[in-house]
């Protein structure tokens, strides 16, 4: 037997024994891998910093607890953004599972850094079933779809409300999703009220929106964990996402060595020769 | 940190090595993990539609605004329960009817205005923008490949001669598409080991280190 064919025959628990060792060495010795910023982040930057000072925006948790990792980070660079800019934020969610409470966490801790005041200086409105008619509705009236906030007081008892009717008032919407939502934020909110909007999103999803910022209907794009650090860096505030690049950086090379060794195995034991019949 | 804080930490980090013991092999505690997250997730979804759909819009506007014609949504809502007989399951119909039709409406102008208007926009770029040379030579290749692309897809004639060769040239730009979407994927998923290791190292062991 060769050395490729025992390599074929590796049980596959060695593989994954060597991810989680290139996992967890980055964190127990920090390496620094360089991180560089993307036009589609820069952009995302500069539309944010061009905002007037104590503009209102809207920060929306369309993400599950299951993709925290790379969302969150996200979210909180996002809230300490708008936060370092004066901005009253408004946040929302349109998915069920863990969107509201996320919200309320990220924006009382990262709200306390910088000494906000709810009902002042941010209001979570929570969830509503029903994305669609959400969307569509809060464009006549955020009122009217969400009478109360995420805690049950209404809207008109919190002083950041009187001031904010519908998009017209809102001068930039972040989507931070992992789920189909950020389709519809863009088609109907956008194309529908002119509000320019960043989007945040997982890895998996990142490939299929920068359509969306090539045709200029989204003014910036955060692509999963790498997105969130370029984020984190532009707001000179490093966070998860920026310490978990190491190991990130680790496992790709390891992913990248485990492809070039599957190949040449592939090649050297004559399997590609028996698969083309010569 | 309070008792019960750190009693959900450890829980957590218990939840998360009992999913990840699948790695090694299928086992009890991985079930368990399973489904109790099956489980809360069901019930937390139930208990957050019962709160902010039937009461929040439907039981309290009538009850306390005196919103009586919210019956007629509300009927239609119980209807689609009537799937579960036989006898009457046609009944379902009509709420569908009108989900069907609000659907077709409210998607058929942003799916036009909001998606594909945009995105012919953003393919028909002027050779002569201002953006120079490499510019042009990027517009001239998005142009190929959506053209290209589209021909692939296109299964009403058999792919031979200049179709054929056009289709191909489309199967390059698609495996270029999938492949960035691989990549991207394979970050994904790197990045929530990353968020669990995170956690079970900077949380947990951090916690009582």
């Amino acid at each position: 037997m060769t050395i490729w064919e025992k390599l074929e025959q590796l049980d596959r628990r060695w593989i994954y024994l060597a991810v989680a060792i290139a996992v967890i060495i980055p964190f127990l010795v920090p390496a620094k891998f360089p991180i560089s910023v993307s036009p589609e982040a820069q952009s995302f930057y500069d539309n944010v910093e061009a905002l007037p000072d104590s503009s209102v925006v809207m920060l929306v948790f369309d993400y599950y607890p299951s993709t925290m990792a790379e969302t969150e980070p996200m979210a909180i660079a996002g809230a300490r953004h708008f936060f370092s800019k004066d901005c009253r934020i408004i946040t929302l969610s349109n998915i069920p599972l863990g969107g509201p409470s996320m919200a309320e966490e990220v924006t009382r801790r990262i709200a306390a850094e910088y000494g906000k005041e709810y009902g002042i200086d941010y209001v979570n409105l929570g969830y509503k079933y029903g994305y669609v008619s959400v969307l569509k509705g809060m464009g006549l009236s955020i009122e009217s779809i969400f009478p109360t906030d995420n805690s049950g007081t209404p809207l008109s008892e919190l002083p950041m409300m009187d001031s904010v009717t519908n998009y017209e008032d809102v001068k930039f919407i972040f989507e931070v999703a992992d789920n189909a939502t950020a389709d519809y934020w863009i088609s109907i909110v956008n194309a529908g009220y002119g509000v320019p909007m960043g989007v945040g999103m997982t890895a998996v999803m990142a490939p299929k929106f920068y359509s969306f910022f090539g045709s200029n209907q989204i003014v910036g794009l955060l692509g999963g964990m790498k997105g969130a650090a370029e984020y984190e860096i532009l707001i000179n505030h490093e966070g998860s996402a920026t310490r978990g690049m190491g190991a990130q950086s680790l496992v790709h090379l390891l992913i990248i060595a485990l492809v070039l060794l599957g190949n040449i195995g592939f090649f050297a034991s004559g399997k590609h020769r028996r698969r083309i019949g010569k | 940190m309070s008792g019960i804080e750190i009693f959900q930490m450890w829980l957590v980090a218990f939840l998360t090595l009992a999913l990840f013991s699948f790695l090694y092999k299928d086992n009890p505690i991985y079930k368990l993990a399973e489904h109790i997250f099956a489980g809360l997730t069901t019930g937390y979804q139930v208990g957050l539609i019962w709160d902010t759909v039937v009461l929040q819009k439907l039981w309290d506007p009538m009850i306390y605004d005196d919103k009586w014609w919210l019956l007629i949504p509300g009927l239609l809502g119980i209807l689609m329960f009537s799937r579960f007989t036989s006898r009457y399951s046609w009944l379902s119909r009509i709420p569908l009817a009108f989900v069907m039709g609000t659907t077709g409406g409210v998607f058929l102008t942003t799916q036009l205005h909001g998606l594909v208007l945009p995105a012919m926009k953003s393919t028909m770029i002027p050779l002569g923008g201002g953006g120079g040379f490499a510019e042009a030579i990027l517009a001239v290749i998005v142009v190929v490949g959506v053209i290209s692309t589209l021909i692939y897809f296109y299964f009403s004639k058999e792919h031979s001669g200049a179709l054929g060769v056009t289709a191909k040239v489309g199967i390059w730009f698609i495996m270029v598409s999938f492949g960035a979407h691989f990549g991207y994927t394979v970050m994904g998923r790197v990045s929530l080991l990353i968020g669990r290791v995170q956690f079970l190292i900077e949380d947990w062991i951090g916690s009582f280190l």
